[in-house]
């Protein structure tokens, strides 16, 4: 049961991983912000004008994808202001420390853990409190991701896995292969020759099919 | 590792057999298989012990550890402790499944005993969730597990090593490390 290749995981962290699609996609999410300065004629690159001449007044606010937001925040030549999403906010972290289980991590964001991580390198006064909810969110869930996941052989697991983020379905997929693997096993299938799923998926003309 | 390799491991183990044929010492890399005469029982590898059996040149005789009394004794005593008992066999899954698939007509009460297996084999894998669970929960540093036999590590351990990855990672978000090169246009 090798794997045909190995994608390349996220960078959990401060640092993305540059060649990861999971950090590319999560890096497009929006943060709320504010322009600190004039922007000339770059309102329609934002979003906010139709007109090419159109500028973006000092203190107008603005949804700025991270990857955008990352590069253009410097504390010394202020450009833009960032602040975190509602999600990592007060209200919400409170909701965490309560039970973070019944949260639909799906539904706030599908990368809570990597866009919370890459929060932490705007200068913010919450930032400790941000990271310390975002690893009590994850050890809170770990249990429920790893029943749900060594338990559920051959079943419908898309129930299961709506409330997951990214990272937690990532882990949920490492749990399932792990329960296959062995139950594939005990029936004996392990030891039969299968045609690689990959191959399978050409759609090519099969060798029983040639005779027709 | 995969369960088959778990499985290639265990066919190393010894096993007794009683042959129907008769052969000379064989000298092979790894060792000698002693003298095969025919009614007169012989210890040799599970490998070759399936493939005799497969090819009805012998008889095998299961473990002493594969009987009913000794298993529900061995299941009673995993309930009872926190911790994990020691197994008669490091390898007793990939054997019990071996002899169970391949000889069970040498094996008395052998729905009984993969039973007993069965039930013996879910505790201890409820009881390393337990502690991967109370692992994460404290933010430990390391543990330590006896007794663990190498098919349950195969089966969690894809699973736990990648949490505590990420739980890793998490961390070290907590600390406010020296804040990255960025460069000035």
């Amino acid at each position: 049961m090798a794997e045909a290749y190995f994608p390349v995981g996220p960078g959990l962290g401060a640092e993305e991983n540059f060649l990861s699609l999971d950090d590319i996609l999560m890096s497009q999410e929006k943060l709320p912000g504010r322009a600190e300065t004039n922007l000339p004629r770059l309102a329609f690159a934002l979003g906010q004008g139709a007109a090419s001449g159109d500028s973006i007044l000092e203190g107008s606010k603005l949804e700025i994808p991270l990857w955008l937001a990352k590069g253009l925040h410097d504390s010394k030549r202020r450009i833009i202001s960032v602040e975190p999403p509602k999600i990592y906010k007060e209200a919400w972290r409170t909701v965490f420390s309560a039970d973070a289980n019944v949260v639909d991590l799906h539904k706030m964001g599908p990368y809570y853990y990597g866009f919370g991580s890459q929060l932490l390198n705007f200068d913010n006064p919450e930032n400790p409190e941000i990271a310390q909810t975002i690893l009590q969110t994850f050890i809170s869930r770990f249990r429920r991701i790893m029943d749900s996941s060594q338990n559920a052989y051959n079943e419908d697991t898309s129930a299961l896995v709506a409330r997951l983020d990214e990272l937690e379905r990532a882990l949920f997929q490492a749990g399932q292969k792990g329960l296959n693997d062995f139950q594939c096993w005990e029936k004996g299938q392990a030891s039969q020759i299968m045609a690689s799923s990959l191959v399978q998926n050409y759609g090519k003309r099969k060798f029983t099919d040639m005779d027709d | 590792m995969e369960p088959a390799e778990a499985e290639f491991l265990a066919e190393k183990e010894l096993v007794t057999i009683v042959p129907n044929f008769s052969l000379d010492r064989i000298h092979l890399i790894g060792g000698d298989l002693g003298p095969f005469n025919p009614g007169l029982p012989v210890e040799v590898p599970v490998w070759l012990a399936i493939n005799l059996k497969q090819r009805q040149k012998c008889r095998l005789i299961p473990p002493e550890w594969m009987d009913v009394e000794k298993l529900e004794e061995i299941r009673d005593q995993e309930r009872k402790e926190d911790t994990f008992t020691p197994m008669p066999s490091p390898y007793y899954m990939e054997l019990t499944k071996l002899l169970l698939n391949y000889a069970s007509d040498n094996i008395p009460k052998a729905d009984e005993i993969r039973t007993l297996v069965k039930d013996t084999w879910d505790t201890r894998i409820a009881k390393l969730r337990l502690s991967a669970d109370s692992f994460v929960r404290q933010q430990e540093a390391h543990a330590k597990l006896d007794n663990l036999t190498l098919m349950e590590i195969n089966t969690t351990g894809t699973f736990l090593t990648q949490a505590l990855d990420h739980m890793y990672k998490l961390r070290t978000n907590l600390q406010p490390g020296e804040s990255a090169q960025s460069q000035d246009f």
